[in-house]
């Protein structure tokens, strides 16, 4: 396969930056170039770990969710509505089930599959202010270092966009998708 | 983009009964339902937003003579004016007689228009009020014309004087406007105390006094203002994300469960920070911009908005400056001096928060929706923003960590 796609996105940008916007005049239409060639950039870093980014959050949404499962079904006084989601994600885990097959599937299908887990997920938080105090307690146990892994992953992963005053201090998404040349998997 | 849920698909091309349950979910006030639930009926039949303003020089020329009644208006030098991430700006030389001139006079004149989908859906009508009502007690621009269902301009629009000014020191770092700006030190020194007096003066406004008809006025001593702005954002965030967020959900409940009851509602301005004034050659702030967020609530949440880190800059030792100008602290003092307003720090913290969960709404949901629409002039610096989204919601999960 050649020509790679970095090598397509290295040329657009510098095509952009050295041939199109100095010789633009007019000041909106080089802020907009200055933009596209800023996002290129940005392509080069990312484009080869997103199918990596979604198998990851694929698996570790499966191994949260299992928790979060067992608490609910575990806790007589659980709301139907809980009970109702988690059942749904039941069924879903026979759709996507938790084994090394994940990796062989086409992104749409993880990317899909994450979409309804995070769905449940949010749908299982709205639910807080009617869960029992010690299920809410112990449904806030797992999901606070969830969270902090999303927070860390999803700053990593935009911090080559610009906005952050915290990117140099910032690992960069390899690291935290790699472990020993591959995916850290939980 | 794949509709990989049915929520996805129903945000993507929504239908009526979804429309209705989402406008029962979230009780907003009138005007902002109206901008709201019109957005949504027009995402299932509008196309991409066109770049092309040929015809906007004749539109503008119609427009005018209809509220003028002056038939030999002239317009010229249309010109696209860069930033204004929110509406699409135009500036234009104007020859007209204004009300008492006998003799046509030419004038530099401001359109600021909805594009097809906004990263913020506001009303024209309430920043027109708005502006009308400021107009004379802090400084903005002087309004002439408003368009507001886009009847003749073909996007709801209004039109104002245009002024000269800075908005910031010319600068290597090239980032949306009002992030992590910088002021020289006898800049600041100059800029900061019309800064704070002017929030002070904006939030002493008696605007009983004033038509505001396009808001609903919130009842005292209740959180009834705190619900509304709340179910403005979550509205937006429901109506408008490309995935959902656990750390946003999250964050939607501890602002609700939260939420501070509101004693007396003053004007807040809603996006009150660097990047939003304007100074002249005397670095005098000539102009305050973006009335478009403003709502009758708590003068904390402008507090927080002009302190958030996220916005401020840092000074020539690395601390941190609310809204890149003076210490948060100072800030403060200085508000609750002139003001005569206490600060609750309490307070503040919920509206902090409130403002990260704003950011990330704006940033990583509604933005991101535009440009995949492809309903906005900015469509390519939309995608690029959810970079400020996914801060803003790790932000989020660090104020939520100390809760």
């Amino acid at each position: 396969m050649g020509p790679e796609i970095s090598q397509f996105l290295s040329g657009m940008k510098k095509t952009v930056e050295q041939v199109v916007i100095p010789n633009l005049t007019d000041r909106f239409a080089q802020e907009q170039a200055g933009i596209v060639a800023a996002t290129l950039g940005y392509l080069e870093t990312i484009h080869d770990k997103v199918f990596h980014y979604e198998l990851l959050e694929n698996q570790l949404y499966k191994q949260l969710l299992a928790s979060v499962i067992t608490l609910i079904e575990n806790d007589s006084s659980s709301s139907q509505k809980l009970n109702t989601t988690a059942e749904s994600l039941k069924q879903h885990f026979k759709h996507d089930p938790s084994d090394e097959n994940t990796a062989l599937r086409a992104y749409p299908f993880i990317r899909a599959s994450n979409e309804v887990m995070k769905e449940s997920l949010c749908d299982i938080i709205q639910e807080q202010p009617e869960m029992p105090k010690a299920l809410r307690d112990q449904f806030e146990t797992l999901i606070k270092p969830f969270f902090k892994d999303i927070e860390l992953r999803e700053r990593a992963w935009v911090k080559g966009l610009g906005f952050d005053s915290e990117a140099d201090q910032l690992p960069d998404i390899d690291e935290l998708l790699y472990r020993d040349g591959k995916l850290a998997l939980p | 983009m794949k509709h990989y849920t049915n929520t996805l698909a129903q945000r993507a091309n929504p239908d009526e009964a979804w429309i209705q349950a989402i406008r029962k979910r979230f009780p907003v006030e009138n005007a902002i339902d109206e901008v709201f639930t019109r957005k949504l009926h027009n995402r299932n039949k509008s196309a991409e937003h066109s770049m092309d303003f040929g015809k906007l020089p004749d539109s503008l020329s119609a427009f005018i003579k209809h509220e003028t009644q002056q038939d030999d208006i002239l317009v010229e030098n249309v010109h696209r004016l860069s930033g204004g991430a929110s509406k699409e700006q135009f500036t234009f030389d104007l020859t007209w007689r204004p009300e008492g001139e006998k003799t046509p006079q030419k004038q530099c004149v401001m359109l600021r228009m909805d594009p097809t989908e906004s990263i913020v859906e506001t009303h024209r009508v309430r920043e027109w009020q708005t502006l009308r009502a400021m107009h004379g007690l802090v400084p903005v621009p002087k309004v002439l014309w408003l368009d507001a269902e886009g009847k003749h301009l073909g996007h709801p629009a209004m039109i104002a004087e245009f002024l000269e000014g800075t908005v910031r020191p010319e600068s290597k770092e090239d980032k949306m406007s009002g992030i992590g700006m910088y002021f020289p030190p006898e800049l600041r020194d100059v800029l900061k105390g019309q800064f704070v007096e002017i929030l002070a003066k904006i939030h002493h406004l008696d605007w009983k006094k004033k038509d505001l008809s396009a808001f609903d006025v919130p009842e005292s001593n209740s959180t009834q203002a705190n619900q509304w702005a709340l179910n403005l954002w979550q509205r937006a965030w429901e109506e408008d994300a490309i995935h959902a967020h656990p750390i946003m959900e999250q964050a939607a409940v501890w602002l609700r469960e939260n939420m501070p009851v509101v004693d007396n509602p003053v004007i807040v301005h809603g996006d009150y920070r660097s990047g939003n004034f304007m100074y002249d050659d005397n670095s005098q702030i000539n102009a305050i911009f973006d009335w478009e967020l403003a709502y009758l609530g708590d003068y904390h949440d402008d507090l927080a908005w002009a302190t958030l880190t996220l916005f401020g800059g840092v000074d020539e030792h690395g601390n941190g400056l609310a809204s890149s100008m003076m210490p948060v602290d100072e800030f403060l003092d200085s508000y609750e001096q002139l003001s005569g307003f206490k600060v609750d720090r309490k307070r503040l913290f919920y509206f902090h928060l409130f403002s990260y969960y704003k950011i990330s709404v704006i940033a990583a949901a509604t933005s991101v929706r535009v440009a995949y629409g492809k309903k906005t002039h900015l469509d390519a610096m939309m995608n690029l923003a959810s970079g400020l989204g996914y801060v803003g919601i790790s932000e989020l999960n660090r104020m939520l960590e100390q809760t």
